[in-house]
């Protein structure tokens, strides 16, 4: 496989890749570089990719094993990265500022979830993959993806609606 | 899309049993700029998630090139030619040896020669080894 080839292949899947990385490991920075470690390992075994029979999944679940054992490391390490991933976007400015606050308070939210609930609710409602698709990448029950899709949908809401009716938190 | 509906959406989201294609309902609904009221603050819950799909990868994937491997076989080479160097010059060494005699007779004489020369040398320089016996009888005056 040619490098061209090999780009066009992986560009199809490469920002899920990254936004996965980005859910479990929340610092922009190091959600690149697992991003880069997984294309550049898929690189590496290209010869063995036709076997797998779908390289996007295969290549999700890479991402996965890898982000957990970043994080398991970093716990060893006692390490906490801070981040601060600052944007710049256009409309209004009311408007905008709102829907900052809430963005940033849903994210604040999610990223609090347990892993497996976050990666869940990030490849179903982000990432829009169906369930199936779901248990095969991360290996557990389709009927565990429901469960904890459902727990950590409603955690969300539970922790919007405090912070709707007081305001704060 | 009716009001109703989308509650009943909205349950069925929350017990996760709505498919792919209901869940862009909602999020399409949600999206709107005008919600109904009292489902105001699922709105930054779906909004959220459909702004966080567009995200991208900032950085390019680029190949590392690849580390030169050429210099490994220099080395791979190198050590052949010097393992060979050391066989090949081990079996060209002269073996047979200089000074040796056809007839035993003369080897014996010759041996004995050789024999007498050594004896006589090493006697020569045990001759200087009695003054040790001085030393020995000063420090027995000393030591007892």
């Amino acid at each position: 496989m040619k490098e061209s080839a090999f780009i066009t292949l992986t560009d199809k899947f490469k920002d899920k890749l990254f936004r996965m990385a980005k859910r479990l490991l929340v610092s922009n920075e190091e959600a690149e570089d697992a991003t880069q470690e997984i294309l550049l390992k898929l690189w590496k075994n290209k010869n063995k990719m036709q076997e797998y029979n779908n390289v996007e999944a295969f290549a999700m679940t890479m991402t996965k094993n890898y982000c957990f054992d970043k994080l398991k490391g970093k716990e060893a390490g006692n390490l906490k990265i801070v981040h601060s991933n600052y944007k710049d976007e256009q409309p209004s400015l009311q408007r905008q500022v709102e829907a900052k606050d809430s963005f940033t308070w849903v994210e604040k939210i999610m990223n609090d979830l347990p892993e497996q609930q976050r990666l869940i609710i990030q490849l179903r409602d982000i990432e829009q993959y169906d369930n199936v698709e779901i248990a095969k990448m991360l290996d557990i029950k389709e009927g565990a993806v429901r469960v904890a899709l459902s727990r950590g949908r409603k955690k969300i809401r539970e922790e919007l609606l405090k912070k709707h009716n007081y305001g704060v938190v | 899309m009716e009001l109703s509906n989308i509650e009943k959406l909205l349950e069925k989201y929350f017990e996760g049993k709505t498919t792919i294609s209901e869940e862009k309902e909602l999020k399409v609904y949600f999206t709107r700029e005008t919600v109904s009221p009292h489902l105001e603050h699922y709105k930054s819950m779906f909004q959220y998630f459909s702004e966080e799909s567009t995200i991208t990868a900032t950085r390019d994937f680029k190949i590392k090139p690849k580390k030169k491997t050429r210099y490994a076989w220099v080395g791979i080479a190198a050590s052949v030619v010097l393992i060979a160097g050391i066989f090949m010059s081990d079996i060209n060494k002269p073996s047979e040896s200089i000074d040796t005699y056809e007839d035993p007779e003369i080897a014996l004489q010759e041996t004995k020669k050789i024999l007498k020369m050594v004896s006589s040398y090493m006697n020569e320089g045990k001759q200087e080894l009695v003054y040790l016996k001085k030393f020995e009888n000063t420090k027995n005056k000393f030591i007892k």
